[in-house]
Parts: structure tokens; C-alpha cells; sequence
């Protein structure tokens, strides 16, 4: 039983993901305030673990855990959290977080809490604020028990405070990994020869709003005028009316253009935690209550399609 | 005058023109008969006189292209001229020494009054004929009547890609041709005492022969010339779009007696098929009918907005494609043609999906074809069958059948503009009302069209009138989601709203949106007294119980029919009579009335925001507006000049022409209005 | 093919959601099916349509609405349906995804989809857990599935594009992102039908899972900021922008 938080840190391609460096910096945070340490937990092959401002870092090498398998990675985590019985163990809620954080939770029958946007610690006590509901609702929750499983959103903490050069202790893994049922077949690269949309200062970014993929060329229009390339939410991807490397969002790509103009795009969650770092953020949106006018700096409550026209005979 | 061989060859030849016209003609009938069941027609020998004496009197034809239809008079009272005009020569064939030439003096004791008429008729519609026939051919084959023609995107039949049409045409062209004047020619060569007055143009041919006067060669060869084409060409009508001559005027009588704005069910009635139609069979009978009353007269082309967009619908292809494939299942021995679905060889899902359901191409077509109900039909089945539909229609129907509206809009927010307002709007499920007032998806939920809500409501209140919203309880009525094929989520949405009005008290019921009036008013079980608002309107300023204050006199405005009040509801006098009362200048388009041109968001096409290249029907709407309000600029002479406004009497219309006013760079040069926006400001409000 | 699809009835986010003390209130909302869901129920019954087999839907009834959804999912393609009849509103994904192992545990299921989160996983997705209960493989995010014999091919998503093709030896557990072709419309005529013959299996709820979290307090986001808002008409808007674009030296 100890008050230490491991962190589950995630990796593609041999590099570390800024939630795992967002996710250590507050864990620092919170273990000063539990009375244990932030141990960052690295599971991969052939890696260099040494990049954590973490107090300690336990770095897993083996064979099977080179690419992300949950199953294989279930298992260590598992085989470690049952051995160092730590207070906290900290997932990110993306794409590998989230095929684990619960699972581990039925697993042990410990708590979990999930969209994980704030988390403090008091006297021992662990409150976590929670954004559900399609960020309409903050759930502030207190886990209870002797350890707990997080989710965090991106963005909890910054990824600089994150950053160090804790040596890690390189170990195999606590358990056989053979006979895995999930076998890691390929990679999945993205459509070749497309933009790279977060190499690029000014975006225009489409969402529902645009109707269909005959309007997109408008959108196109306005962006070449401006010297900007087009980007677009989750919905216009799914639909087919871009290729999904023009995909902004939790699912996406994270960008931090110069401008970020935005024609029908309602601001969820999930494509906030994408662009909230744009230094300009200019949306147009016919519902006045849309979620992204709190987060916009300029905003109009306009079509898009007026809006754009009126633009190009403009520029 | 013929010899005993001869009447023995005409004996035969007729027998077996007569075997082959009849086995066309019931080859035909049970084609017909093949088809569904349809709404049972009600004393139909009334019907098919009603339809007779209209079509006496070329009133359908004549709603569309006045000249064509003009020569047509020559075609329609020529022909049914000649049906008796035949008789007589078979008569005067097989009577030995039976003329009618003269008066029919060489028969008769004296010349006779009736023979002499009967001479004249027959000799002016001979050249009545002549002069049409020649008219139209010219048109098709030399001229090149582009309106005859189908655009490149529009599925047909291979053998009508091929030319069979035009073959079609031309046959029956030489035919009238070539039996017209072998007639006159044998007339003329028994005019052997001179011009007979009573055949003037006869009597110009024998002039013309005189060497061959009175040759009995020469009346022999033109009889047997004549009537042989007419043996040859009775049968050949049954394989030809000409079936139009017989089929046409029975089709026309047979018109369904439902209102133009109900649509037939989509399981006949007392049957468990399966709803909508996949092949031709599970067509009605009616539909079946039409193809072989139509004679590709493409006016149904030519008012089709959707056609009109570069969309891949023709109602007459579609028309033409169902005879062909029941020709060559018939005729031509496939009958496997039959199993092929409609959707691959009559019209193409994009065709069937692009139609706004504004029910022009019924309306203009002189024969009362219904191209638009196969439209609806076939999209029952393709729902019901699960191919692929629009993501938007999707879309919408999903919302509708969770939330009520096709928006996705919660169904607590569409009494919300209605809490907005100063004076309470009563809530007609809570407390008695006299009017209720259904008030639509897109006028409660559209923030574009939410102000004009606003207007109506306060002016309601002006006048008096006590009314209530059903508030959250109010469902889409439906219309748009029956012309889209659902009939089990328009069936949903009536037990919704008949749940609700059976909560509330009322008299009657009225309603802002032209499409909700049409199904309350004629598809909904319960036998509503409802109106559209700008029939009430008219009745408050007959009433006194509005006045106008200001009238609108520096403002010249033309007014917009919306096809669910105007051509389907017969709703054009109230609006006229509301601007009348405004006092503002008025103009009417070319195109108004029952011939109003669609805004093209009908059908489910405000659902599926299809963009094609090519002008707009709203926008094409909008250019004739300006070209109908066209005034000569101001200047120091006429120093102001009116303000053009483009009055609309339903939620969508005034979405889709804001955007074309915009979208045409009209904007500053006419605005769009809604008439409720007039009336307030009329009203000094 | 025993295919299980496991779906969660959620509290729709149309509208605002009101709040009841520490958590919604649940008696004024709305609930529907998870739009995960819908892409689950899509995802299992091409696999039957590929590979044959029968497509089990089931799910906690929280408020006693559960039918509809159930009818609909059988209009789409499923063969079965079955309803756990909780009863419960505020059961949270821990409960559900106990209650939903144990009613799965006789069905000898080969494959399991549910949909990849829903917006009330304030505790978790029920995916993962079921997997957990049941100790089978769980892979989630996922956008194709293909099943061949005793394995199933499917494609993760991660962020941006990249992805990754596993194969994983039934029996397993998919969390389902898309479909791999868009659901299918299930028109209500049919949906009525279904509903008039279907029989819908009741199935009392068992076992229990807590989730170990105290409600202290549930409100909507106060906003920090708002955007500062152009108005006039959209030809003024453009202009407005385009002047600040300019002056910003982005335009």
C-alpha cells in the first residue's frame, strides 16, 4: 500500500505523446500532496525512457509491448499495479487509455473516473472533476477506497512540467507474455501526398454546417484567398467530404495555427482539445449557442456561406 | 365501286387488321389489368363524359404552348373527323353506285343537305389535317424542337436512344400525309362536273388532274391507297406512343377523384403487399395506363423544376420507358424484361430523388397522366428495402421519428419563440381555444423564420382571434415525410398529433406552412375545418377586425403560389385579395397561379441540400420576378421609384428565394418578404 | 456465429439537462440509445450478413423505454433481443456492464461489440469491462471488423489518421467507433412490424460492481470567456473580419 501514482504513458512511432508528459506534471503535483512519488511507466521495446520529469520511471522492455497491444499492456500493468499497490493509477482518455483505464478497473474492482479535466488531492481524499455529458455537464466526484483508476483529458497540465531526464529502471516484463491473443498485424499509415495540417499557420476549418462535400469547395476558395489550407471536424471527415488527414480533434490532429477560422463548427469537446492552443480563433456559427463562442476570441452568429462569399469578393 | 375481288382482298386485309388491332389493343388491357389496384373511381361513366366534353373542348392542352395546341385542333378534329370519313368510303366502296360527291345527287333523288355538310367537313378537315400534320413534322425533323428532346443524364430506354421516337413519328406523319391526300385525290377524280362548292379543296385537285377526271383507275388506286394505310395503321398504333389517339381521352376520364393533394395509399387497400413498387406490376393500373395515353408531348419536361436544374428526372422519360418495356415484354416475347427493377430501366434512383413533388407534371398534362405518383411509389419500396437513401433524408427521418422535427431539435424548443413573446400564447392542449394553430417545423424551430412567427402570433392577437400552439406537443404533420416514402413514420407522426389534438378543445384549425395545410386538410383521418392563414387574414380585413393604417402604396410586388396552397389547394385569391386591401402595387409573373414554378424544396430536397451545377429553380423564379417588377430607373422625371418585393406565403419559400436573392447578387434590387410582414407593417405596427 | 451486441440507453444531450441535487434529473430527460450503439448494431450485422450467424441485442432498460430501441435494432438485422430489466436511471457503467456480463455469460457469444465510450461514462465505457467480466480480448476504437474462422481483424484508430490492423482469436470484445459502411435506415413501417411480433427477453438483473465514486456535485461549465461577437449583416461580418485579419497581418 503506498500513496505513489504510476503513470500509464503512451508512445506511437517511438515518440511519447504530450498527454503523457501533461499527465506526469500532475502527478507531481498531486503525489507532493498524497506523500508519495510519480513513478511514469513506460512499456515498449528498444526505447529510450529516460525523458520524464517523473520522481522515478519504470520502463518495461519487451518484444510484444514494441507496439501498442492492450492486451499485452493489460496484463503488465495488472502484474504491477498488484505489486506496488499504488494510490493512483493515471491513464490518458485517448485512443490506448481508453482500452485499458476501465478494464482494470472491473479487473481489480477498483473506482474509475473517466473525462478527467481537474483532479486534486486533500487530506488523502481524491476529487476529480469531470467533464461528460458532451462537456455540458461537470461531474466533481470523490473516489473512494484505497486506490483509483483516472482517466485525463488532454491538456490537464502543462506538457513542459512534464519534461525531465529521470533514469529509468529498465526491467522485463512481470509477466510471460506468450500466447497473447491479439497479434499486432500492421500499421495504418494515413493517405500519403496529403497536407500536413499542423506544419500550417492559417487553417479554415469546416464542420456539419457546410451541408455536403459539393460545398467543401467553397471553403477551399476562401482558404486559397487567404493563403490557408482547409481542416475540418470529426463529422466531415466520418461523411467522407475529406480525407482524415484533415481531421482537427481529440480523434484527430492537434494544431496551433496563427488562425483558426471555423465555419460551422459547434466547439465540442473533443474538437476543442484540437485547436484550443490557436492563437487566433475566429468561429461563424448560426447558433448563437454554440459551445465554441466561449472558447472563440471573435465570433459571429452568421451563415457561413454569406460569410465566406462576402469574404472572397474582399480579398 | 369495287369489284367482287376487290371487296373479297378488302374482306380479308380488314379481318386481319381488325385480329392484329385487337390483339394489340388486349394485349394492352391485360398489360393494364397486371397492375395494382387503384382508389376506386366513383361513378365512372360520369367521369369519362366529364372528361369527354373537356377534352371536346381542348381545354387541357391549352394550358400550356397555345400555338402548338392550336395546330393540334387541326390533328384532334381532323382525326375524329376521319374515323367517319372512313366509314363513308368503305361504304361507298361496297355500295355499288354510293357517291356522296355532289350532294350525293348520283345516289340520292336530290342533293342533300346532310351529304353536302358532310362533304364540306370532311374536305376542310382534310386539309385541316394536311396543314397540322405538316406543321409538326416540320417541328420534329426540320426545326428540331429541342423541348422534344431529353437531356443526356436522363435514363431511356435503348430503343428510344436509338430513334425509335422519331420512326415512331414519322410513320404515323406519312400516314396522315399519305391517307389524306389519296382521300382527296379520289374525291377528286370523281368530280368529274366541276368544282363541287361543298369540296373546295377536292375540287382544286381535279382542276389540277383534270386530264384524269373521272379515271376509275385513278379512284380505285387512291381508295385502296388510302384505306390500305388505315388497315396498316390501326394495328401499328397499339405498338406506338399513338395509342395517345384512344387511350388519352379514356386515361383523362379515368383521372383519379381523390384531392390533388392525397396521395394514393401506399398499400391498396384490403391487400398485405408489400408497400411502394419495385417492378412495373407493382405499379396501379392507372400508372400502367398512362404510359400508353402519353405521347411524349415533354410539356410535363418542360415545368419540371428538377429537370429544369440538370437533375436526371424527366416525368415523361419515364413515361416513355414504361411502354417500351411492356412492349418489348409483350410484342417483343421477353417478359424476363419484367423482372428487372424500375430503378434500372424506367428512372434512376438519383432521378426518383431529386423530384420536389410539386405536382406540375400532373397538372400540365393534357392526357392526366401521373408521373409523380410512379415517383412516390418507387420510393416507398426503396425505403422499405433498405438500399441507400441520402444521408440527409436519413438524417431527418431519424430525427423525426425521436424528436418530431426534422432539425434535431429537441421537442421542448419549439414552443420557445412563443415564450418569447410579450403577450402570452395560449396552449391549446391546456386551455379551450376556438383556432388552433399548427404552426410547423421550420416557422417554430428556423431563426430565419422565427421573427415572421412572432408577427403572426401579435397580429392574431390585434385582431381578436382566440388561438393556441400545441407548444411541444405538435409533431411534424407529415407531408414531406409521405412524399419521401415513409408511411409507417407519417402514420407515427398523425397518431402524435391526433393524440394531441384529442387533448385539446377547438373549432378549427389554422396554419402557417402550406405543407402541413395540405395533409391536415386532406390526408388526415379526422375531417378538420382548417385554413391556411392567409385566407383568415382575408376574412379579418373583410370583417373590420383589422385595418389598414398605412397603405403600402410606395412598395410593387409580385406574389409567389406555393405549390401546396396554390396548385394543389386551389389557395390563390386570399393572398391576392390581402396585398389588394395593402394598397400596394401589383404585377403578376408569367408563371403564377396553378403554373407557379416550385422553390424546389419539396420532396425532401430542403433535407438532402443537393448543389448541382446550372441555375436554380429559385433562382431562375427570381430573375423573372425582377424581369415582371421592371421599372425604368429613376431619374429627375420620376424621381422615386417603388421598392420590389417578392411576397411569399410559406416558411420554406422564404428561406430558399432569401438565399437566391443573395446567391443571383440580387441583393438591394428586390427583397423577400413574407405577406404577414407587409400586413403588420400596413397595420401601423 | 453467436454475435452479442451490447448497447446502453443514455440520457440525450439535445437539450439542456437539468440537475437534481448532486446528479441530473433524471425524471425530466429524455433517454436514447448511444449514437456508438448505432454504429455497433450496424458493425455486428454485416458480419452476420458476411460470415451467417445470429446478432443478439442487449442492454439495461434504466427507465423502462428500452423497447423501442430493441425494436429498431431488430428492423436493422438483429435476430434477438433481450432487456435487463434495471430499472434503474442513475446505474452507472460499472452496474450495467456486471449486470450485462452476467446475461451474456449464457449466450456463448464468439464476438461482442459495444459502442467505443457514451457521454455519461462518467466511470468508464462498459466495452472494456464487459471484456474484464468475461476475460476476454478488448480492443476499442475500432473501424472495420472482419471475422474469418476463429479470428477477427480490425482496425484501431488513433489520433490523426494513423491506425493500426490487430488480429485476435475469438471469443473477443470490440469497442465499435464506425461502422464500416454507414448504418442502415430502418424504415418505421418496418419497425412497426417488428414490434408487433418480436418478443423481447426479460432478464432479471445480477451480480454487482460498484464504482467506487461519490457524486459531490454535478453542474453545467461556467463559462470562462466569451467570443467577442461581430454583428450586423453577413456582408458587414465579412468585412469585419477581413479588417481584422488585416490588421493582424493574416490576410
Amino acid at each position: 500500500m503506498s500513496n505513489d501514482i504510476l503513470i500509464i504513458t503512451e508512445h506511437i512511432d517511438g515518440k511519447f505523446s504530450d498527454i503523457s508528459f501533461e499527465m506526469v506534471g500532475k502527478a507531481k503535483e498531486l503525489a507532493g500532496a498524497l506523500g508519495g512519488q510519480a513513478v511514469a511507466i513506460v512499456m515498449g521495446s528498444g526505447m529510450d525512457a529516460n525523458v520524464f520529469a517523473s520522481d522515478a520511471t519504470i520502463y518495461v522492455d519487451d518484444a510484444n509491448l514494441a507496439q501498442f497491444n492492450p492486451e499485452a499492456q493489460g496484463k503488465v500493468i495488472e502484474a504491477l499495479v498488484k505489486e506496488k499497490s499504488p494510490r493512483l493509477v493515471m491513464f490518458g482518455w485517448t485512443a490506448t487509455g481508453m482500452d485499458l483505464a476501465a478494464w482494470l478497473s472491473a479487473r481489480l474492482g477498483k473506482p474509475c473516473a473517466a473525462y478527467v479535466k481537474n483532479i486534486s488531492a486533500d487530506g488523502g481524499a481524491i476529487t476529480a472533476n469531470c467533464q461528460i455529458y458532451g462537456g455540458k455537464m461537470i461531474a466533481e466526484v470523490s473516489l473512494e477506497g484505497d486506490m483509483a483508476i483516472v482517466a485525463m483529458l488532454a491538456g490537464t497540465s502543462p506538457a513542459e512540467a512534464g519534461q525531465g531526464s529521470t533514469a529509468a529502471t529498465q526491467i522485463a516484463s512481470p509477466v510471460a507474455l506468450d500466447g497473447l491473443k491479439t497479434k499486432f498485424v500492421e500499421a495504418i499509415k494515413p493517405a500519403a501526398g496529403d497536407v500536413d495540417i499542423t506544419a500550417q499557420t492559417k487553417l479554415v476549418s469546416i464542420g456539419r454546417g457546410i451541408g455536403g462535400k459539393e460545398n467543401v469547395e467553397l471553403a477551399e476558395e476562401l482558404a486559397k484567398a487567404l493563403g490557408a489550407t482547409v481542416s475540418a471536424s470529426r463529422p466531415v471527415i466520418d461523411a467522407g467530404w475529406l480525407p482524415r488527414t484533415r481531421q482537427v480533434g481529440k480523434s484527430g490532429l492537434k494544431v496551433k495555427p496563427k488562425l483558426y477560422l471555423m465555419l460551422g463548427i459547434s466547439g465540442a469537446p473533443e474538437h476543442l482539445e484540437g485547436m484550443s492552443g490557436a492563437e487566433l480563433i475566429v468561429a461563424i456559427n448560426t447558433d448563437k449557442k454554440a459551445p465554441i463562442f466561449n472558447v472563440a476570441h471573435y465570433g459571429a452568429n452568421a451563415d457561413l456561406f454569406e460569410v465566406a462569399e462576402a469574404m472572397l469578393e474582399l480579398l | 365501286m369495287l369489284t367482287t375481288i376487290e371487296k373479297i382482298i378488302f374482306i380479308l386485309m380488314a379481318l386481319t387488321s381488325a385480329g392484329f388491332a385487337i390483339h394489340g389493343f388486349k394485349t394492352i388491357i391485360d398489360s393494364v389489368r397486371k397492375g395494382r389496384p387503384a382508389p376506386e373511381l366513383k361513378n365512372i361513366p360520369a367521369s369519362l363524359i366529364k372528361g369527354a366534353i373537356a377534352i371536346l373542348l381542348q381545354q387541357p392542352i391549352f394550358k400550356a404552348r397555345r400555338v402548338l395546341s392550336t395546330v393540334h385542333l387541326g390533328l384532334f378534329f381532323g382525326l375524329i373527323t376521319y374515323a367517319f370519313v372512313n366509314l363513308i368510303d368503305v361504304l361507298e366502296g361496297f355500295i355499288s353506285g354510293f357517291e356522296l360527291t355532289y350532294g350525293g345527287k348520283h345516289f340520292f333523288a336530290t342533293p342533300n343537305a346532310f351529304a353536302n355538310g358532310f362533304n364540306l367537313v370532311a374536305d376542310l378537315m382534310s386539309g385541316a389535317l394536311l396543314f397540322s400534320i405538316t406543321v409538326m413534322m416540320v417541328r420534329r425533323f426540320v426545326v428540331k424542337d429541342k423541348r422534344l428532346e431529353y437531356r443526356d443524364n436522363v435514363l431511356l430506354n435503348p430503343k428510344v436512344l436509338a430513334g425509335a421516337m422519331g420512326r415512331d413519328s414519322a410513320t404515323v406523319g406519312v400516314f396522315v400525309v399519305f391517307h389524306v391526300i389519296a382521300r382527296l385525290l379520289g374525291q377528286a377524280f370523281r368530280l368529274t362536273e366541276g368544282a363541287d362548292p361543298f369540296m373546295p379543296i377536292a375540287s382544286s385537285g381535279a382542276a389540277l388532274l383534270r386530264p384524269y377526271v373521272g379515271s376509275e383507275t385513278g379512284i380505285h388506286v387512291a381508295w385502296w391507297v388510302s384505306i390500305a394505310w388505315v388497315l396498316y395503321i390501326l394495328p401499328y398504333i397499339t405498338r406506338s406512343k399513338h395509342t395517345h389517339f384512344t387511350i388519352g381521352p379514356v386515361n383523362f376520364g379515368l383521372a383519379k377523384q381523390n384531392p390533388r393533394g392525397r396521395l394514393d395509399p401506399a398499400v391498396p387497400v384490403g391487400t398485405k403487399l408489400d408497400a411502394g413498387a419495385k417492378f412495373l406490376h407493382d405499379l396501379s393500373w392507372k400508372r400502367v395506363l398512362d404510359s400508353y395515353a402519353c405521347v411524349q408531348c415533354n410539356r410535363c419536361q418542360d415545368v419540371c423544376p428538377a429537370n429544369f436544374y440538370g437533375r436526371p428526372l424527366s416525368p415523361s422519360a419515364i413515361e416513355v420507358n414504361k411502354r417500351y418495356l411492356i412492349k418489348e415484354a409483350t410484342f417483343g416475347a421477353h417478359p424476363e424484361k419484367l423482372l428487372v427493377p424500375l430503378t434500372e430501366s424506367v428512372v434512376t434512383p438519383e432521378a426518383v430523388w431529386s423530384c420536389t413533388t410539386c405536382y406540375a407534371c400532373v397538372r400540365i398534362c393534357p392526357v392526366g397522366n401521373e408521373p409523380m405518383a410512379d415517383i412516390v411509389d418507387i420510393r416507398r419500396r426503396l425505403l422499405i428495402d433498405g438500399g441507400e437513401i441520402d444521408s440527409g433524408v436519413q438524417t431527418a427521418l431519424q430525427s423525426l421519428a425521436t424528436n418530431g422535427n426534422w432539425m434535431g431539435k429537441g421537442k421542448r424548443l419549439r414552443g420557445r419563440w412563443a415564450k418569447e413573446m410579450e403577450m402570452p400564447v395560449k396552449n391549446a392542449t391546456e386551455e379551450p381555444v376556438e383556432t388552433l394553430w399548427f404552426v410547423g417545423d421550420t416557422a417554430s424551430f428556423d431563426e430565419r423564420v422565427i421573427p415572421n412567427t412572432k408577427l403572426v402570433a401579435q397580429i392574431f392577437q390585434q385582431a381578436g382571434m382566440d388561438f393556441g400552439i400545441m407548444y411541444q406537443q405538435e409533431s411534424n404533420a407529415g407531408n414531406d415525410v409521405r412524399r419521401v416514402g415513409e408511411e409507417g413514420l407519417f402514420e407515427q407522426l398523425v397518431e402524435q398529433n391526433t393524440a394531441a389534438f384529442e387533448k385539446s378543445q377547438f373549432k378549427n384549425i389554422v396554419t402557417t406552412d402550406p405543407h402541413s395545410f395540405n395533409t391536415l386538410k386532406n390526408e388526415y383521418p379526422q375531417e378538420f375545418d382548417v385554413e391556411h392563414y392567409t385566407t383568415v387574414l382575408a376574412k379579418l380585413f373583410d370583417d373590420g377586425k383589422l385595418t389598414v393604417k398605412n397603405k403600402l402604396s410606395g412598395y410593387k410586388v409580385t406574389y409567389h403560389d406555393p405549390c401546396y396552397l396554390g396548385r394543389y389547394n386551389g389557395g390563390f385569391s386570399a393572398p391576392r385579395q390581402v396585398l389588394q386591401t395593402l394598397g400596394v402595387e401589383f404585377a403578376e409573373m408569367p408563371r403564377n397561379c396553378e403554373n407557379s414554378f416550385c422553390c424546389g424544396a419539396g420532396g425532401g430536397q430542403i433535407w438532402m441540400g443537393k448543389v448541382a451545377p446550372g441555375e436554380r429553380p429559385a433562382e431562375n423564379r427570381i430573375k423573372e420576378a425582377l424581369e415582371t417588377l421592371a421599372q425604368p430607373p429613376a431619374d429627375e422625371k420620376n424621381p422615386s421609384d417603388k421598392k420590389l418585393i417578392f411576397v411569399v406565403t410559406c416558411p420554406k419559400d422564404m428561406v430558399m428565394y432569401s438565399d437566391a436573392v443573395k446567391t443571383t447578387g440580387n441583393e438591394g434590387k428586390i427583397e423577400v418578404r413574407d405577406l404577414i410582414q407587409l400586413v403588420a407593417e400596413g397595420l401601423g405596427n | 456465429m453467436n454475435i452479442v451486441v451490447a448497447i446502453k440507453h443514455i440520457p440525450s444531450i439535445a437539450d439542456d439537462l437539468p440537475v437534481k441535487g448532486n446528479n441530473i434529473d433524471f425524471d425530466s430527460i429524455d433517454f436514447v440509445l448511444n449514437e456508438f450503439d448505432e454504429q455497433s448494431i450496424e458493425q455486428a450485422v454485416l458480419v452476420k450478413e458476411a460470415v451467417g450467424g445470429t446478432v443478439t441485442v442487449v442492454g439495461v432498460d434504466m427507465i423502462g423505454e428500452l423497447d423501442n430501441v430493441l425494436h429498431l435494432a431488430l428492423a436493422k438485422g438483429a435476430d434477438k433481443a433481450v432487456k435487463i430489466t434495471g430499472d434503474d436511471p442513475a446505474a452507472d457503467s460499472h452496474t450495467q456492464a456486471k449486470w450485462l456480463s452476467e446475461a451474456i455469460k449464457n449466450m456463448s457469444a464468439n464476438i461482442i461489440f459495444a459502442g467505443v465510450q457514451a457521454s455519461n461514462d462518467l466511470d468508464g465505457q462498459i466495452g472494456p469491462m464487459i471484456a474484464a467480466h468475461l476475460d476476454m480480448p478488448y480492443i476499442g476504437g475500432v473501424s472495420s471488423v472482419e471475422v474469418a474462422g476463429e479470428t477477427a481483424t480490425v482496425n484501431k484508430e488513433f489520433a490523426g489518421g494513423v491506425g493500426a490492423k490487430y488480429a485476435v482469436s475469438l471469443p473477443m470484445v470490440v469497442g465499435v467507433q464506425a461502422s464500416s459502411k454507414p448504418p442502415r435506415y430502418a424504415p418505421v413501417s418496418k419497425v412497426r412490424q417488428v414490434a408487433q411480433s418480436a418478443t423481447i427477453e426479460k432478464v432479471a438483473p445480477s451480480g454487482e460492481s460498484s464504482a467506487g465514486l461519490t457524486m459531490k456535485s454535478m453542474a453545467a461549465p461556467v463559462a470562462t470567456g466569451h467570443a467577442e461577437m461581430f454583428t450586423g449583416s453577413s456582408k458587414e461580418v465579412a468585412a469585419k473580419v477581413v479588417e481584422l485579419l488585416k490588421s493582424k497581418g493574416l490576410a
